[in-house]
């Protein structure tokens, strides 16, 4: 088979539908990646008017262009897209598009979620755009603080609005970071190993797992808050035994971490870009990993500088002032290594590097003025005046906006296979950076005269106005030049020069390939033995082609690729993708149907969406099983490898590991909340306990010691080629037992409305019945697969799976049960 | 899994530490309690205690990481493990340090 032949075979099993049809059924990680892109940008320019707006307002006193009501919805808006609906999604369509082409892969590990992901993200913004089209907008600030938001001060549907669609917006997050970190541990290259992985999938995989453990707290809190506004169950009530400072804690918890997901992306584009634009490379590779990690952990022990101003116990402030101060190593650690970069390469000062320079220079100040805020005394002075306001800028757009600049102008070449042909970013550049200091120079200065952020408006005698103004004027050159910068962009689409293969003379995977990429990534996988495998091998592109590599040769209509171990990159799995398929925008419009419901408080059609969802991803699950063994098979240089699904650690067992961190860290924020408010909050003990009961207790404990037994049962039985059935049926009755105790629980737990101590119970055993309902569904499917013949000794993939969801739903549900009857019995 | 493992317990169990301290100190405060030892107050006594013991947990954990049995075979995971197993005990003993000098819960 010669290239041509072997591209035009490839192309027929891995293009998507042709058109704009493909949009909806594509699956494909490029088309995907694109498509989260251009969505994001979308919300960038209509975050940005918002800012214009903002600054039209403050420009002058007594100005008449908003009322309060207004530009309440503005703000928070403005904060609010910018902060879930561009700079998160534009990470995850980044990564989406660019982690196969950089680990020399062909996919992601589930295509289908990358694309329910990505619909849920569209629906999710769309219902954020629809609320600000009919004026109803949320309006109580980015992070929503009750009692403010509560139903009693924010009786509207404004608040509904941020609460549903911001945790709909969330569910792609979560998605795209199972996904991420599945495909960057697992779907390498062959010889990949740890140490020979391009660095920005390192930050790829840092992020991601924050995502998943800094997420579940803010959707925990939504949760919990939207129950309060719709049921009146007073989580955040004082006056019940709620406290309204427990959801500044979960918003936090969720917050400052999100501050490093937006930020650690950014510093791997810089880790990639800037030592091709010094020709060198990075130094201090393994450092800059650590700083990495190091800042990651560090970010989740800072939450409570956001709080130095509640009134909590010095002692407490200070374990944090001391945390938030300690960020600033790892931190410097990374400038440094990229500062002996420059000093060991040649810089050059191509555009992406002129945005670096706009970085290292705008966050640096952000950082420091950071540090400023660190300091209790200090803060307490500046605290929601317009110096925070213009703190945030400063690391958000130095930290985030600038490098992302870079990358555009970086990999727009990757994309669209052409040349820049105007030189309008030059100027742009230096429009968007003198704008953007005067703007936010300014907003520190006011912020320290006094101005408080979120005002609509001030008087003249607060002697504001030239400072003001001078900030609105920076602000539309800076709007100007960000207009320049899309123009720019879509003249390099549109203008038809075609460029050559790896115009910045990188090192990385991403340029051994054709550009605009193919469907297919790559016609045959490359074989790592560096960190920059295009510098070793200079005609790698021609060898992968030319089929040289593993798996050039296609077989049957399979989408193929394969899987590594995580430390060594030595292949383990073979694999076989799903194709093209509308599931995935059904499924999310389903889910979409639910949020809605909600919403619209429509009760009876929130069941109808919860079965349809579950039918669907009925169907999406028993797609993927095989009704006979395969045996293992070659993937070209005499290795054979077997088929994920005859492993029992296959992708989805890997997914699921991951997804069960992210519901952990839920579970845990919830048992947080409750310890909380156990605590803290004013009004306990409540006035009745829950009373216990020896039945429901023991029914639901051997329920959670039956279900993990049998399911281990049916998997040792099952191995040796017997029928399974027994133990799946047994692990089902097992999961029934701790429903009904879930459920007897939720039943009889003293009214939820009368005292938070009711209410966090309920909530509790619902995420009980949710789990033990999850696992009833899961062995069923299992009953029904053993029945179909689609297991077997080697067919083992599925047990491995469920089994973790099984162990799951008993820990916790051992737990749940433990919290509602231990204290009754204790008494 | 083993290699992350190594790379990520340290700062975990900082984590966890410094929220077990953070909720220890959130728990006394929320329940008086009085006596005295070695000199000190209770609670300052119990803080501590649990400073101390966190201190010594990384440290085990950093002998552990640097002793050949455990350490991965990679030569690039143990670096960066050292390196997290370092900021492990550095942020053990600076962000906890006020148990030691700060008043309590006031
Ligand atoms: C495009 C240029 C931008 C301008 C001119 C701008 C301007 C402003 C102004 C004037 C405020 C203060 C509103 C007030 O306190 O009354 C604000 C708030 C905010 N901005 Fe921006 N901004 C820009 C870009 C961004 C970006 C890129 C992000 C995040 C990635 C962001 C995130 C926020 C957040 C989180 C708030 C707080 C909202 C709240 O108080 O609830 N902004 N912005
Ligand atoms: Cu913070």
């Amino acid at each position: 088979m010669n290239a041509l032949e072997r591209h035009r075979k490839l192309t027929t099993i891995w293009a998507s539908e042709k058109g704009f049809k493909g949009w909806f059924s594509t699956v494909n990680h490029t088309d995907l990646g694109r498509m989260f892109l251009v969505t994001a940008f979308f919300f960038f320019i209509i975050g940005g008017l918002l800012a214009m707006l903002i600054r039209v307002q403050l420009a002058t006193p007594h100005s008449a262009f908003a009322g309060p009501e207004i530009y309440n919805q503005i703000f928070t808006m403005h904060g609010t897209i910018m902060m879930f609906l561009f700079a998160i999604p534009t990470f995850e369509g980044l990564a989406i598009y660019l982690l196969p082409k950089i680990l020399g892969t062909r996919d992601l590990a589930f295509p289908r979620l990358t694309a329910y992901g990505y619909w849920c993200y569209a629906f999710g913004g769309s219902m954020m755009l629809i609320a600000m089209v009919f004026g109803i907008a949320p309006n109580g600030g980015w992070f929503m603080y009750p009692p403010l938001s509560s139903a009693i001060y924010s009786p509207g549907i404004n608040t509904d609005f941020w609460l549903i669609g911001i945790t709909f917006v969330e569910i792609s997050a979560v998605a795209a970071a199972v996904e991420i970190t599945v495909s960057i541990l697992k779907y390498r290259a062959p010889g990949m190993s740890l140490d020979k992985m391009p660095i920005f999938a390192w930050y790829a995989l840092i992020t991601a797992l924050m995502i998943l453990t800094g997420f579940p707290p803010l959707i925990l809190g939504s949760v919990l808050l939207e129950v309060e506004r719709a049921f009146g169950f007073p989580f955040f009530q004082a006056d019940l035994g709620g406290d309204s400072l427990l959801w500044q804690h979960l918003f936090w918890l969720f917050g400052h971490p999100e501050v490093y997901i937006i930020f650690l992306p950014a510093a791997g584009v810089i880790s990639t870009i800037l030592p091709v634009m010094c020709r060198t490379t990075l130094l201090g590779y393994g450092w800059i990993v650590a700083a990495a990690l190091a800042l990651a952990f560090l970010s989740f022990g800072l939450w409570v500088h956001h709080m130095f101003t509640t009134g909590i116990p010095h002692m407490g402030l200070a374990f944090f002032s001391a945390a938030s101060t300690l960020v600033a190593v790892p931190t410097g650690v990374q400038i440094f290594a990229w500062i002996g970069t420059m000093w060991k390469g040649r810089p050059e000062l191509r555009l992406p590097m002129l945005h670096l320079l706009g970085f290292f220079f705008t966050f640096v100040i952000g950082g420091l003025t950071g540090v400023m805020v660190a300091v209790v005394p200090f803060d307490w002075q500046a605290h929601d005046t317009a110096f925070i306001t213009a703190h945030l800028h400063y690391v958000l757009f130095g930290g985030f906006v600038f490098p992302i600049f870079a990358g555009i102008y970086y990999w727009l070449p990757h994309v669209t296979g052409r040349r820049r042909f105007f030189r309008l970013g030059e100027l742009a550049f230096a429009l968007v950076f003198i704008g953007f200091h005067v703007t936010f120079l300014a907003m520190h200065w006011v912020g320290l005269l006094g101005q408080r952020r979120r005002i609509p408006t001030y008087a003249p005698e607060d002697g504001w106005t030239a400072i003001n103004l001078i900030s609105s004027v920076g602000s539309f050159v800076l709007a100007i030049g960000i207009g320049m910068i899309l123009i720019d962009v879509i003249l390099h689409v549109l203008t038809a020069s075609r460029g050559r293969r790896n115009p910045w003379g990188a090192g990385t995977l991403e340029w051994a390939m054709p550009t605009p990429p193919l469907a297919y990534n790559f016609a045959s996988l490359p074989h790592i033995t560096s960190r920059d495998p295009l510098v070793d091998q200079p005609d790698l592109a021609v060898q992968l082609a030319r089929g040289e590599g593993y798996l050039g040769t296609p077989r049957n209509t399979w989408r193929e690729t394969l899987t590594v171990d995580i430390a060594s990159g030595k292949p383990d799995m073979h694999v076989i993708y799903p194709s093209n398929t509308r599931l995935p925008i059904l499924m999310s419009a389903v889910t979409g149907v639910f949020f809605v419901s909600l919403l619209l408080k429509f009760y009876w059609t929130v069941p109808v969406a919860v079965i349809g969802v579950t039918i669907l991803v009925w169907r999406w699950v028993w797609g993927l099983g095989r009704g006979a063994d395969l045996a293992p098979l070659p993937i070209g240089h005499g290795i054979t490898l077997p088929n994920a699904g005859m492993t029992a650690r296959s992708p989805g067992w890997w997914g699921s590991i991951f997804l069960l961190t992210a519901n952990a860290t839920f579970f845990g924020s919830l048992l947080f909340g409750f310890a909380f408010l156990w605590t803290v909050a004013p009004g306990w003990p409540p006035p009745v306990w829950f009373d216990p009961s020896m039945t429901e207790l023991g029914a639901g404990l051997s329920g959670a010691i039956i279900g993990p037994i049998a399911m281990r049962l049916a998997k040792s039985v099952n191995s040796k080629g017997r029928s399974s059935i027994t133990g799946a049926t047994m692990s089902l009755f097992g999961a029934i037992l701790v429903a009904v105790a879930s459920a007897a629980m939720m039943w009889r737990t003293p009214s939820p409305v009368d005292h938070a101590y009711g209410a966090t119970l309920f909530v509790l055993g619902g995420y009980g019945l949710f789990h033990a309902v999850l696992a009833m569904l899961m062995t069923s499917f299992l009953i029904a697969r053993i029945v179909r013949g689609f297991t077997s000794a080697v067919r083992r993939a599925e047990f491995s799976i469920i089994g973790l969801w099984v162990d799951y739903t008993s820990v916790i549900g051992v737990l749940i049960l433990l919290a509602a009857h231990l204290p009754g019995v204790l008494q | 899994m083993k290699d992350v493992f190594r790379i990520l317990i340290a700062p975990l169990v900082w984590f966890a530490s410094f929220s077990a301290v953070y909720g220890l100190h959130g728990l006394m405060c929320g329940h008086e309690m009085s006596g005295v030892v070695f000199g000190l107050p209770l609670e300052r006594a119990y803080l501590v205690a649990a400073y101390v013991c966190a201190i010594a947990v990384q440290m085990v954990l950093l002998v552990a990481l640097y002793s050949s049995r455990i350490a991965s075979p990679s030569p690039f995971v143990r670096f960066v493990s050292h390196a997290t197993g370092w900021v492990g005990l550095i942020a053990t003993i600076w962000s906890l340090v006020p148990v030691v000098f700060t008043t309590y819960c006031g």
